[in-house]
């Protein structure tokens, strides 16, 4: 049963960061698959979250509800990190190869489904006034998350404490710069196509 | 050939279609209210046009530039004609009884400048605010002068006060409060006697972060020649039966144009839901410019941005909307009071100098109905009338929250947890959620306890069996 085996070894990434991190980088033990895998079962686990989270706690608007949504908020956010870090480390000295990125970012996204599962089943059964031992785990997950993607990318980089927050919030502002370097690439790219279409237009009207 | 056919009488039938006169409209406004997420949401209309009078239909002469209007316990309309300086009286069914064009001030003829605002007490005392003449006026039912009240004197108050009352209330106890053209201070109170007594209630002070910061940085000189920050005045009041005074403020930015002053001046308005009491929620917001306080602490506001009456109930809910700009019977050009007795509302309009009163519907009706049950706290009773409401518009969110809490009352836990969904009350819904929680455990109790003293015990007998041939392992390890 690799399978089994695969969830039984991220579970224990979850649990021993730094033991597992080390098994993931240095005993090829992290698989890409599981790694896509969580990432999915995490946006899966969010379209369920704001659709079923208790009444009590959820302030969505139904109408307003769009599971293609939460591309933009996890899986494209996902990918961007890994880029972005990516790119960083290289430049900075990191030991970590961009599939180790994607596989470590991955494994620390764990505890996200493994608190919000239970977390979405007690919100229905919760009142308001013990509406904040939700948000407490809520803010636990995110946490741990967290720390996970600290010992993550600390394990994989070889980085000291220091040089791994560092580097965590410069890739948040390589994030901001992928971004903004996008839209404005898809601005040009719109000008251009706007201009080569008034070309035509001119043209086939006056010929 | 068929096809033929089948064109001829698609056509046919769209022609008859075309040909067929829409039904008439009942109104020429829609009714609608918003939701719990600010949606406007269509509704039944509670209030319809049923007739208008203006000054030539009176007998009176056309009214001109009319500034305000109220309506006496005793039903009678007092009508004030600013342009002409007169008052005209109207009784319940719309035969002028009075006309008050001037009055014997000591020994000389006096008439009123200008006057924008009237008031009429339960004993029948008229009070107008004569705005030009910088005074107030007291009259007695039949239009005889009793006494004038003029600008307030006291120490606080600057010697380039310029005083142009435009709107008077007086409450129960007899003092009198003026709103004042220019007045930012606030309410101008007098004690029964006439005396100056001090402001009160005041809008906070607003200012733009990016004006501040300009200021901060400019010279004296510059700084003397900008906008000052001031609090915006009160353009209206009106008192309730509790002495409570609600008051407007033209104010586009404000979360608060409408107060519930107490009698030190403090706002105690109640805000229950997401959406405080703001008019309309587009980017041009409301401008409230009258408002009128019904029982049970209903209060409508009149906008003067869109022509629309806005009422409230006591919890600062939206019931219902009515009127619109326009020129039809129903809507106004440029309304300027708006006031209501027993199942009517009048709406006066300056520009046409005409009053349009409007009669409850049967929606209307049920909603005003079940709103006073519900407020006096008979939720039972009231939850009758909100299921009759839902049966014409199931987007009354107000009636689901009525019934829910009735619900939650009788113990129907349950269903009340679902009706307070509906009616997106969640506080409520928790309270619901809490009592139904603990109905399901108690009875439910020796299943889950059973299952979980099982549970316990498995998950025991399981750690025991997994364990014991792995210690023997070890063992076994260690001597060989």
């Amino acid at each position: 049963m690799p399978f089994l085996k695969d969830i039984k070894y991220s579970l224990h990434v979850a649990m021993h960061p730094f033991d597992g991190f080390w098994d993931l980088k240095y005993e090829n033990k992290g698989k890409l698959r599981m790694a896509l895998g969580i990432l999915l079962a995490l946006t899966l686990t969010m379209i369920v979250k704001r659709q079923y989270v208790g009444y009590v706690v959820n302030y969505n608007h139904p109408l307003e509800l769009n599971s293609i949504n939460e591309l933009k908020y996890i899986i494209f956010p996902f990918l961007l990190w890994c880029l972005a870090n990516w790119s960083l480390t290289t430049l900075m000295d990191g030991e970590g190869k961009f599939a180790e990125i994607v596989i470590t970012t991955g494994y620390a996204l764990l505890p996200l489904i493994l608190i919000n599962i239970p977390n979405i089943l007690l919100s229905n059964v919760i009142t308001l006034r013990e509406a904040s031992f939700y948000h407490l785990l809520d803010a636990l997950a995110t946490l741990w998350f967290v720390w996970l993607l600290f010992i993550g990318t600390m394990t994989v980089h070889q980085y000291t404490v220091l040089k791994t927050i560092t580097t965590m919030l410069l890739t948040l502002a390589v994030v901001g710069i992928i971004i903004f370097l996008g839209l404005l690439f898809f601005n040009l790219i719109q000008q251009i196509v706007s201009f080569v279409y008034t070309v035509y237009q001119e043209l086939s009207l006056r010929g | 050939m068929r096809i033929k056919s089948s064109i001829l009488v698609l056509v046919s039938v769209l022609l008859l279609v075309s040909l067929c006169p829409r039904p008439a409209r009942a109104a020429p406004y829609e009714g609608y209210t918003y939701s719990y997420w600010g949606d406007a949401v269509q509704s039944p209309i509670a209030y319809l046009p049923s007739r208008a009078i203006s000054g030539l239909e009176a007998g009176t002469g056309a009214w001109t530039a009319p500034g305000d209007l109220f309506v006496s316990a005793e039903g009678m309309l007092y009508v004030l004609d600013s342009g002409n300086g007169r008052i005209v009286v109207l009784d319940k069914e719309w035969n002028t009884l009075r006309v008050i064009e001037g009055f014997r001030n000591g020994e000389k003829k006096d008439s009123f400048n200008n006057p924008e605002g009237l008031f009429v007490t339960d004993a029948g005392r008229i009070y107008v605010a004569d705005t030009e003449n910088g005074r107030l006026v007291e009259l007695d039912g039949t239009g005889t002068f009793v006494r004038e009240i003029g600008a307030p004197k006291a120490d606080v108050i600057g010697a380039g006060f310029e005083y142009f009352p435009r709107k008077v209330i007086v409450d129960k106890a007899g003092r009198i409060y003026v709103v004042g053209r220019g007045v930012y201070e606030g309410l101008i109170e007098f004690d029964s006697d006439g005396q100056f007594t001090g402001f009160m209630g005041t809008n906070k002070v607003q200012f733009d972060p990016v004006d501040l910061f300009w200021k901060s940085v400019s010279t004296k000189e510059q700084r003397e020649k900008m906008v000052q920050f001031i609090p915006l005045e009160f353009n209206n009041a009106d008192v309730d039966e509790d002495g409570f005074i609600y008051t407007t403020t033209v104010d586009k930015k404000t979360f608060s144009p409408i107060k519930r002053l107490n009698p030190s001046g403090i706002d105690v308005l109640r805000v229950g839901g997401e959406i405080p009491p703001i008019g309309d929620l587009s980017k041009d917001r409301s401008a409230f410019i009258d408002i009128d306080v019904t029982g049970n602490g209903v209060y409508r506001a009149l906008d003067a941005t869109r022509g629309r009456i806005f009422t409230y109930n006591e919890d600062g809910k939206l019931l219902y909307v009515i009127g619109q700009l326009g020129s039809q019977l129903g809507t106004f050009k440029n309304p300027a009071a708006v006031e209501s007795y027993e199942n009517a509302i009048y709406v006066l309009d300056r520009d046409l100098g005409r009053i349009t009163e409007f009669t409850v519907t049967r929606f209307g009706s049920m909603v005003n109905e079940a709103n006073t049950l519900y407020s006096s706290g008979k939720h039972d009773e009231a939850a009758k009338l909100w299921r009759e409401v839902l049966k014409l518009d199931a987007n009354y969110e107000m009636a689901y929250v009525g019934i829910g809490k009735s619900l939650l009352r009788q113990g129907e836990y349950k269903e009340a947890m679902t009706f307070l969904k509906l009616g997106n009350d969640r506080e409520y819904y928790s309270k619901a959620l809490g009592k139904y929680r603990r109905e399901y455990m108690r009875d439910h109790f020796s299943i889950y306890m059973t299952g979980m003293i099982a549970m316990l015990l498995g998950g025991y007998v399981i750690v025991r069996l997994v364990k014991r041939p792995r210690k023997e392992g070890r063992v076994q390890d260690a001597v060989s």
